[in-house]
């Protein structure tokens, strides 16, 4: 209390009684002269100080002749200037040229990048905010070491799968934790799936200010049970000091398919001619089907004129069904924002509006966002904030990804060519009937028409945060916030859809979900310099509890045919609701020290119980320690040009919990029997079930050389136990697996990113820079060594990678002129597959990898698969191949220029060494087995005939399905790509233009995404991690024009 | 009063930490905590349900077992692609088929957790015996299980006697460690059936409950497994109960046909209970019925499966016999659309207001009792044995008066009654009978004999490494 009076008095006397000079300056770039705003002036020793205005000038009313005046701004050195009894006291701030100083958003709190010991990559707003993307997300590709951002799909809006650091989990997410502004937030898909959508969506990026993703122990395992695969850190923007500036920013753009050589097929003419060849082939090796028509070629005929009739212009209008399903999209963008400040306090608020268009005409997406972030400081150890922020979207589309008549991408590609043009008929009316010889397609511009799908998302959060300065070096501070996220989905098809029957006279269903997320989080700082040493601590509490609830219902056979809404049904399809409660409850700490900011120690602690887990094992303590030498500071390495350099280590666990809510539980589970409840043991329980736990270590090295080249190297290792499993049990336990803490998984690799400064001049800057990463991941241990599970068209086994395809092995076109164990000439070949375990005696002869044959009754001489060509068999010719789905390397490359106002910045992304699964080759690369009029890719021409015998493409037959690619490795296509993600041409208008419209500044951009893409892959090559694509939306190339004012 | 303030925080931070218990201790709300889910006897009516629930699903008798009984024997073929149930052609690795046996265990436990868990209630007098029916329910679903287990995994009793090897008998509710015994063998296991069905038998009611075991049901097991034993005596004196003693009765004729869409008709002693909740798989009968692939009588169907050419000869001399309706002509130019040109089978035409993928699968019929009377009449001299063949010939062809009794003849009826019932394959092996495939649509002249070995369906070789206890049946690899 006496503490609290004497600095009470303080602050009485030294505003009545040591009245003194004015002082008032101007503080200025020392590079270019201009003004610097918001730039903090203190009279060194004190409490007193001030900010510049906009113009750079600030006024100190009071200030003793002989003080000294601290200047400081961020990105700029720190400089001292003495009063000396002037009345105007002018500073020139240069520029901070190490970067490595900057502040950057670490777990629960700032950190210098400087003496930082963690892994953490930082994305700052200038990279994302000019792409023409909905969400953030779908701008971090290549934009950080180790960090892979993988779209679902190119429809407006739709999911972003982040990987960071490869794949820690089978049965539980891989997902990282996404924390804004200091709170860990909702993420993910909440939608029941018919469109994509991202709950990240809410965040215009223009209100980002920066992204950190962290990466290894030491930065993410403040997060304990959720940190294993890497924490998102979003701060949004806070008001800045000075004031109040205005911004406004429009920019249109226009959308449209970017990868040319995606899923390219052949001629109408061409694609004749292949289906006549699988018809002729059949009937040649089948006299039978051809002896009614008299001849084999009155067959083809016949085939052709049912399935390949020619155009009936009488009856439809010849319509292009690229242009006919497809468009130009256009997306526009508005936002508005105004910031402001004082020592009292900040303001920062915003509105934005996004209008985007998608590539198929019904693709839509319309976004609203309004965010307010503001704080006050009531006296010098008092301070209160908040942010509200809100969304509103609006999505509407196709049901993107599978093959279905739903799906405008399967129909375009898998089942229309040229030939059947008839969207219209020739009166003008819309086609609403199904295509009969057309497999029963149906017109999917009918189909736009008469089909609901459409999912709404609503978000709102509300933080409120008090911090206390008990003394200037510990701090108290205390944050409550709610996030509230509704998603709404409805889908319908409605009376005249051109679908089957079975939905009567319509169909309507709405799904509605609400999670609200509420965390109280209060934290302890302490920070202390004693001399050359420094000190902080931390220790905090959290308490977070979701809230979830879902409804669904839908009805079919509306009574008024021309209904949208359920209430119209007679038929009840399905209504109910159900929800659930979680909770977490968080005691964490960190402790650093460092002697002469060279070498430091960090050590961070948290212990987290969690409602997901049965009461003895729900408690779980994650910790890491972590160490930087800084080496550059060292009197014996104090060399002109190493401008700094650092070495790092880390080592900490962190933790993933599982998916499921009550996976520990014995719980019944209900459905129906006949029209009465049923109800029936639903799990096996597992009270002994815990988090996966994952150690990490890692190593790093970080440098600037020369003034202009800095480069940072990075080994880690992280490696996952206690792996949340599926695990088989055995069937007469009445279920086929249990989740169980199994088996072990390894992921790590290397970091490398560098940046060059290759000019740096007042008028003129140019730098490039790139990283590359490479992430070994291996499956440990299973269960048992033995154990393999399959996982869609992954294996997961020990000694494997966790996207490891396994599938038949595709051996190519039987190009002898013998049948080859059951293979006929020209027909395709596959591995056999037996597996044999090392010295198993074999039971035929088998073919090594490698060509050498190990004959019959003789022991096999390591594990393998036999090789020897065969036909296409059942699973059991199955086997494991080199293939797969993970990149060996990936990475990204950028360059930014600048000439005086115009500033040039583009970005790549690329990956290599992995391949996709192209599951639509069933389809158009069937070898002429299924053909109702499917379009043929154009891989596919010049199949194999007697007299093209050395084709590597298996014969055309109709009705006779030798494989095809169905489920083997011929479907899997290398998947290289390098693309260019976005270039943005930006020009400042001239100071002079600016001032006299009386502006602050003004900006006009040209910003594309997905402009370039160099590969060889036949299908889209930016794909999700699975990399299984089935007719989804590919990238869109956007080219956006902008217009920025300030004022 | 920075101090106050600052006691105030901490004090009010301390008021909700404290206020915590409990924040961490939650509970679902789509399912129910195994503790609580068993606690009344209404509660146990609800799990009586539950243990019919997979067994109408497509992995068991709303298309694996129909597979089994008609497609792996003569009466069913594949119009196009392949099913490794018509060729034999099922390894330990293609797993598809082995649901059928997680399915019956799954089953299995469920009646293990009832007959466990159920004597805990204490009921009053007036309930007792819907207790008792409860009881009896799991008792009999699990011979049922048993049986069926027994048919797929184990060679026919007759040829060995038992000696070979059947199901893993689990009686009570088993842990992941507890779970791994070996085998029986067929002879043990047709013990445990009959133990269950005499104890099912003395509890279970004798009034009808569509869809659940009654007395009456578990009869005709009782009838069903005396025949698979050879026991003709016994297994005719079980059939002539339910014939005589039931409330089932023979359909007439003119009402046969439809019947079919009946949900508990007259004469169907047990059935599944499907509808678009109570599913019978996962796409409302687009998504692995039997009956999808059965489809007729649309165009462009992805219809697969179709009567053999040698089904629908029986009915060449037989015009009148009301069956041969069950075939439906799809002719290809019979105006717009894909029309196949082939014969399908119309016999399951949906339950009444659902489509033709939505029927409940009948696991028992009169008709198959006087099937059953009539052949272990004829094996120990009983007059009336003719007479019961002759109700299920003439029920079809009124103008049939009179048949001889004859296996020829029985299994004439057999293959036209019962097809799509999923009962052939196992009718023949049991009493080593002969059969011939050679379907034009699939030419496979394979037929096999009770010694062969793929009359036993093979063990899971995934299963068998994590529970290598389970024993391989013999012919296949390991």
């Amino acid at each position: 209390m006496k503490k609290v009076i004497l600095f009470a008095l303080a602050c009485l006397f030294s505003t009545m009684v040591l009245a003194q000079n004015k002082v008032t300056g101007t503080v200025t770039d020392k590079d270019d002269g201009n003004p610097i705003p918001g730039a903090n002036v203190l009279v060194k020793g004190t409490k007193v100080g001030t900010f510049t205005d906009s113009n750079g000038k600030y006024t100190l009313p009071n200030v003793p002749s002989n003080a000294v005046l601290v200047f400081s701004s961020i990105g700029y050195t720190t400089t001292e200037v003495a009063v000396n009894g002037r009345g105007v006291v002018n500073c020139q701030l240069s520029a901070d040229a190490n970067l490595l100083d900057e502040t950057i958003v670490v777990a629960y709190g700032t950190a210098k990048k400087g003496s930082y010991s963690g892994s953490a990559a930082v994305v700052k707003s200038d990279a994302i905010k000019d792409v023409p993307v909905v969400s953030f997300e779908q701008a971090l590709a290549g934009k950080a070491a180790g960090v892979q951002a993988m779209s679902y799909s190119g429809q407006p809006g739709s999911e972003v799968e982040i990987s960071v650091r490869g794949y820690g989990s089978f049965n539980a997410s891989n997902k990282p934790l996404y924390v804004i502004d200091g709170v860990p937030a909702t993420s993910g898909d909440w939608s029941t799936g018919n469109i994509s959508t991202s709950a990240m969506n809410y965040l215009n990026p223009g209100d980002i200010e920066s992204i950190t993703i962290l990466k290894d122990a030491a930065a993410a395992s403040l997060y304990g049970s959720r940190a294993s695969n890497g924490v998102v850190l979003i701060t949004t923007k806070k008001g800045k000091e000075g004031d109040l500036v205005s911004t406004f920013k429009a920019s249109v753009g226009v959308s449209y398919f970017s990868y040319k050589k995606h899923m390219e097929m052949v001629s109408d003419a061409e694609n004749e001619a292949l289906q006549r060849m699988s018809f002729r082939n059949y009937a040649e090796a089948n006299p039978s089907v051809w002896k009614s028509y008299g001849s084999v070629d009155a067959y083809v005929q016949n085939r052709i004129d049912k399935y390949y009739p020619a155009f009936d212009r009488d009856t439809y209008i010849y319509k292009d069904w690229e242009k006919a399903i497809f468009q130009k999209g256009i997306s526009q963008n508005y936002e508005y924002s105004i910031s402001g400040g004082n020592d009292k306090g900040k303001i920062y608020a915003s509105v934005a509006y996004t209008d985007q268009r998608g590539v198929v005409k019904i693709d839509y997406l319309q976004r609203f966002t309004a965010t307010v972030n503001g704080e006050v400081k009531l006296n010098d150890w008092f301070k209160l904030g908040g942010i509200m922020q809100y969304s509103w979207q609006y999505q509407d589309g196709h049901q993107d990804g599978w093959s279905s008549k739903d799906n405008p991408m399967f129909m375009w590609k898998a089942v229309f060519i040229d030939r059947w043009p008839y969207a219209y008929k020739a009166t003008g009316e819309l086609y609403e009937g199904t295509f009969s010889t057309r497999f029963n397609t149906i017109n999917p511009v009918a189909q736009f028409k008469h089909q609901i799908n459409d999912a709404k998302q609503n978000r709102t959060i509300l933080k409120g945060w008090a911090e206390i300065a008990f003394t200037d070096f510990l701090k108290l501070k205390s944050t409550l916030s709610s996030d509230w996220l509704y998603v709404h989905d409805k889908f319908g098809w409605l009376y005249g859809h051109p679908n089957f029957y079975a939905y009567g006279t319509g169909y309507a269903s709405d799904k509605h979900r609400n999670i609200n997320k509420v965390v109280s989080s209060t934290t302890l700082n302490f920070d202390k310099m004693f001399d050359v040493h420094h000190v902080s601590a931390m220790i905090g509490w959290e308490a977070e509890r979701e809230k979830f609830n879902g409804l669904r219902l839908g009805k079919t056979d509306f009574s008024y045919l021309g209904a949208t809404e359920s209430v119209m049904g007679t038929t009840f399809d399905e209504g109910y609701a159900w929800s659930h409660e979680e909770g977490l409850l968080s005691l964490f700490g960190s402790a650093s020290y460092d002697f002469d900011s060279k070498y430091y120690i960090t050590g961070t602690f948290r212990r987290d119980g969690s409602s997901r887990l049965a009461p003895k094992t729900r408690w779980g303590t994650f910790w890491s320690v972590s160490g930087t030498w800084r080496f550059s500071k060292e009197k014996f390495l104090d060399f002109g040009w190493l401008n700094d350099g650092k070495l790092r280590a880390s080592y900490g666990t962190s933790g993933t919990l599982p998916t499921d809510l009550f996976g520990y539980m014995s719980v019944y589970d209900y459905w129906q029997y006949g029209d009465e409840g049923a109800s029936y043991p639903g799990n096996i329980a597992n009270t002994d079930l815990t988090w996966e736990k994952n150690k990490n270590y890692n190593i790093g090295v970080d440098g600037t050389l020369f003034d202009r080249y800095t480069f940072s190297v990075e080994y880690f290792n992280r490696k996952t136990t206690d792996l949340l499993l599926d695990a088989s049990v055995a069937s007469t336990t009445g279920f086929s697996s249990t989740l169980m803490n199994k088996g072990s998984m390894v992921n790590r690799g290397w970091e490398i990113s560098a940046n060059v400064g290759i000019i740096k001049d007042k008028d003129i800057e140019l730098s490039v820079g790139a990283n590359w990463s490479r992430v070994h991941n291996e499956v440990l241990k299973l269960s048992t060594d033995d154990e393999a599970i399959n996982s869609g068209w992954f294996w997961w086994k020990k000694g494997y990678n966790f996207y490891q395809f396994y599938t038949r092995e595709y051996l190519g076109v039987n190009k002898s002129n013998e049948t080859i164990n059951g293979v006929k000439p020209g027909y395709p070949m596959y591995a056999e597959g037996s597996f044999y375990q090392k010295g198993e005696i074999v039971d035929q002869d088998v073919t090594m990898r490698d060509g050498t044959i190990v004959k019959e009754g003789s022991p096999m001489p390591k594990d393998g698969y036999n090789y020897a060509p065969a036909r296409r068999q059942n699973s059991s010719s199955m086997v494991i191949h080199g293939k797969r789905a993970m990149p060996k390397f990936f990475g990204g490359f950028n360059a930014d220029f600048r000439w005086k106002n115009l500033s040039v910045s583009m970005a790549w992304t690329y990956k290599f060494g992995h391949y996709l699964c192209n599951s639509t080759q069933d389809e158009v690369a069937n070898d002429g087995y299924r053909t109702f009029g499917q379009p043929i890719m154009k891989s596919q021409r010049n199949p194999w005939t007697t007299d093209n015998p050395n084709s590597d493409v298996p014969m055309r037959i109709y009705d006779n399905n030798q494989g095809g690619y169905y489920n083997s490795s011929r479907m899997l296509v290398r998947g290289d790509f390098a693309r260019l993600k976005n270039l943005t041409i930006s020009y400042h208008l001239p100071k002079s233009f600016v001032q006299r419209m009386s502006l602050r500044g003004a900006r006009v951009y040209l910003s594309g995404a997905n402009l370039m893409t160099i590969s060889k892959c036949e299908i889209e090559p930016e794909l999700q991690s699975d990399g299984y694509y089935n007719y989804g939306m590919p990238a869109l190339r956007t080219v956006s024009f902008g217009v920025e004012v300030s004022f | 009063m920075k101090k106050i303030f600052s006691i105030l925080l901490v004090a009010v931070l301390t008021i909700s930490l404290s206020s915590c218990k409990g924040f961490l201790d939650k509970e679902p709300t789509d399912s129910v905590v195994a503790k609580n889910a068993l606690a009344t006897l209404e509660d146990a009516g609800v799990a009586v349900n539950g243990m019919y629930t997979l067994l109408k699903y497509y992995t068991v008798y709303g298309n694996y077992m129909i597979q089994m009984g008609d497609m792996r024997a003569d009466l069913l073929v594949p119009s196009e692609g392949t099913y490794i149930t018509y060729s034999y052609d099922y390894d330990p690795s293609q797993n598809s088929y082995f649901t059928l046996w997680r399915n019956y265990y799954s089953t299995i436990t469920r009646a293990n957790a009832i007959i466990q868990n159920i004597d805990q209630l204490e009921v009053p007098a007036d309930k007792q015996a819907t207790k008792n029916d409860y009881l009896g329910q799991a008792y009999a679903v699990r011979a049922f299980c048993y049986f069926d287990l027994a048919r797929l995994y184990g060679r026919p009793y007759r040829f060995d006697n038992g000696a070979s090897l059947g199901a893993v008998l689990i009686t009570t509710p088993v842990s992941p460690s507890e779970a791994r015994l070996p085998r029986s063998t067929v002879a043990e296991t047709y013990t445990q059936i009959e133990n269950d069905i005499t104890t099912a038998l003395g509890l279970l009611s004798k009034a009808k409950n569509t869809g659940h075991f009654n007395y009456w049901a578990a009869k005709f097991l009782e009838a069903k497994v005396a025949l698979y034993k050879g026991e003709m005596e016994h297994a005719y004196t079980a059939a002539k109960e339910v014939i005589n003693q039931s409330p089932y009765n023979l359909i007439p004729r003119a009402n046969y046909l439809a019947s079919w869409a009946e949900v508990g008709n007259d004469e169907s002693i047990f059935e599944g209970l499907v509808n678009l909740q109570s599913a019978i798989d996962g796409d409302n009968g687009f998504g692995g019925s039997f009956y999808y692939s059965l489809w007729f009588g649309y165009t462009n169907t992805g219809a697969s499966v179709v009567p053999t050419l040698s089904w629908r000869q029986l009915f060449a001399l037989t015009p009148n016999d009301i069956r041969i309706n069950w075939i439906a002509y799809d002719d290809p130019n019979s105006g717009e659309g894909k029309h196949t040109g082939e014969y399908w089978l119309k016999k399951f035409i949906g339950n009444t207001g659902f489509t033709a993928f939505l029927n409940n699968p009948r696991y028992m019929r009169l008709a198959e009792a006087y099937l059953i009377a009539a052949e272990a009449g004829m094996n120990t001299g009983k007059t009336d044995a003719a007479q019961m063949l002759l109700a299920v010939a003439q029920r079809a062809d009124n103008t049939v008066t009179s048949i001889a009794c004859t296996m020829e003849n029985i299994e004439i009826q057999r293959k036209k009654e019962l097809i799509g019932e999923g009962d052939r394959f196992f009718d023949l092996m049991r009493r080593n009978g002969t059969y011939v495939k050679n379907d034009p649509h699939n030419p496979f002249n394979t037929a096999l004999t009770w010694s062969d070995d793929r009359v036993m369906l093979p063990i899971s070789s995934d299963e068998r490494i994590i529970y290598p206890e389970l024993e391989q049946n013999p012919g296949y690899k390991k």
